[in-house]
């Protein structure tokens, strides 16, 4: 083990680890990190390496840096960079924003004899493309944007597939009726507490519950998630929108709205449109939907 | 003495604002409270007709905040010996003249000389309403049982909410009982329950009110008017009295009552 402040080595077996001090700004970190690589640059053998940036948001040029650093000092190749889940399950993965103020310890794991992409990619890792050349540029735009298009791919497999953390956002929950001209946009779930009247719009990420009557417009599943639902005690609306679903009322369901079919609802996505049935319960099989379609 | 200003305001326009703090502040006076009732619908003024004050007005509410005249030669004392005085709008001016803090200052001088401000505050959700309702520390709200004015009263609750005036009060304006008793129009219950804030009053439609606002003199006066006890009975609750809501009932006539027992229940309009 090094005597240093910020960036400490560890051996575990094969693999070597190195362990950043959280609260160390990103310049420190990497002038210690280049030293480091450069005065034991004899240990290191030619092979790939995983970055693990845990909860630490990166700027992209930092990014680039980080692994530019590795491979001048060592004939270690970055091939992915690993990010904690928190930071990609939002959808907020600030690969443009500053490095947090209190970020967590950064762990580079070297694993200089495992050969490349052994595993089945995790949801939140980001695999480099192989380099053409070994000596890759290091600040390249190329590389850069190669970063870019991977976290755009990450991101867009997130929403595609309804892959969310549901317990990053915690549930809003709204204990007033909603009015009319009231809007609401939420990352998460939205409870509702009280009616929602006409003319009130709730954007929700996730769920939308409402114990009362909803008869406003809402949006679940705002962000692409269509395993999102609507829920109401009464569902006189005749317009919302589950992910890039919107249904409408039928006719003949909206001219008995107000007379018969009361009680709980549940609005869901079914062969890409939205279905309504009578609510029993979260993981109840809905089978005889309405298909609100128009 | 510090009294209470209270706006009345409804979104829509149409719907007795004007008529409602017209007689409310009338009723207040007769109960023997000193009361000032503004006019802040700036360019359409009304309230001094409904008051019959038109002809004695000389300085009107923006000579008062641009400095014209002073607070008491703007306000008109009503023809009878109540203590009730009126604040008229100007007409040849628009809303943007004044400011809400203006309007503020002004209420807050009033407060010290009356038990109640009554602001009549014109329709919209624009700076009219703006400046009317900074003034105010409650809110009465009036709507009729009509979709449209329900819907704008729905928004002007959110948006008092939003401005720190909470629990405002619904007064349901111009109930017709026999449409109610037929299912073709919603009654109390269909409203509040859509609302969900205090009713503070009922007053059927009544051909009465009409006449004395043609007249000039607030239907209040008129002892047989059900409006006009309506008014006396919001005045009442306003000033702390608890009186329960009267049902409306539709008057007995013979041909009425058939046509509640052959009526259908059904409801020919939707919340939606």
């Amino acid at each position: 083990m090094l005597e240093t402040s910020a960036v400490q080595v560890i051996a575990r077996g094969t693999d070597v680890a190195f362990v950043i001090d959280e609260s160390a700004p990103f310049d420190v970190v990497a002038a210690e990190l280049r030293e480091h690589l450069s005065k034991k640059s004899g240990l290191w053998s030619k092979g790939d390496i995983t970055v693990n940036v845990g909860q630490r948001m990166l700027a992209r040029d930092e990014l680039a840096q980080v692994k530019s650093i590795i491979e001048t000092h060592s004939g270690l190749t970055v091939t992915r960079f690993w990010c904690s889940p928190e930071s990609l399950g939002s959808g907020d993965f600030q690969i443009e924003a500053k490095a947090a103020p209190m970020p967590e310890p950064v762990h580079t794991v070297a694993k200089p004899e495992v050969k490349q992409a052994e595993e089945p990619i995790a949801h939140n890792q980001i695999v480099l493309p192989a380099s053409s050349s070994e000596e890759a540029p290091l600040t390249s735009a190329s590389s850069i944007t190669a970063i870019e298009s991977i976290i755009e791919g990450l991101k867009a497999r997130h929403n595609k597939n309804g892959v969310r953390n549901r317990n990053i956002t915690e549930a809003l929950f709204i204990k007033s009726t909603f009015r009319s001209g009231e809007t609401l946009e939420h990352a998460g779930d939205v409870v509702v507490l009280a009616d929602v009247n006409p003319g009130a719009e709730i954007r929700a990420d996730g769920d939308i519950v409402v114990l009362g009557s909803l008869k406003g417009w809402v949006h679940a599943g705002a962000s692409g998630d269509t395993k999102a639902v609507i829920i109401a005690l009464e569902l006189p609306s005749a317009r919302f929108q589950i992910a890039k679903y919107p249904g409408t009322a039928p006719a003949s369901a909206r001219r008995k709205s107000n007379t018969s079919a009361s009680g709980p609802k549940i609005a869901y996505v079914r062969s890409r449109s939205i279905h309504v049935a009578p609510y029993a319960g979260r993981f109840a099989r809905y089978n005889k939907g309405v298909p609100y379609d128009g | 003495m510090t009294g209470k200003t209270i706006v009345i305001t409804s979104g829509k326009g149409g719907v007795g604002k004007t008529t409602a703090t017209a007689n409310i502040g009338t009723a207040l006076a007769m109960r023997g409270n000193r009361v000032v009732v503004v006019d802040t619908d700036i360019g359409l003024r009304n309230l001094d007709v409904i008051m019959g004050l038109e002809n004695r007005i000389v300085y009107d509410l923006v000579n008062v905040i641009e400095g014209v005249c002073k607070l008491n030669q703007a306000m008109i004392s009503d023809k009878h010996d109540y203590e009730l005085y009126l604040i008229p709008a100007a007409q040849t001016r628009d809303k943007n003249s004044i400011e809400p803090e203006q309007l503020r200052e002004m209420c807050v001088e009033l407060e010290k000389e009356f038990d109640y401000v009554l602001i009549d505050c014109p329709a919209g959700i624009e700076q009219g309403f703006k400046n009317a309702t900074s003034a105010a520390q409650e809110a009465i709200i009036v709507t009729t049982p009509e979709v449209s004015a329900i819907r704008d009263a729905d928004r002007i609750i959110g948006l008092l909410e939003s401005s720190g005036l909470h629990n405002p009060k619904l007064i349901i304006n111009r109930i017709a009982p026999e449409m109610v008793k037929r299912g073709d129009m919603m009654d109390q219950k269909d409203v509040e329950s859509l609302l969900a804030v205090e009713v503070i009053g009922l007053v059927p439609a009544d051909e009465q009110t009409v006449v004395a606002a043609n007249r000039g003199i607030p239907v209040v006066h008129n002892a047989k008017s059900s409006a006009g006890g309506a008014f006396m009975r919001i005045a009442a609750r306003v000033d702390g009295e608890d009186i329960p809501l009267m049902d409306l009932e539709p008057k007995n006539g013979l041909l009425s009552r058939f046509k509640g027992m052959v009526g259908m229940s059904g409801r020919a309009y939707s919340h939606a």
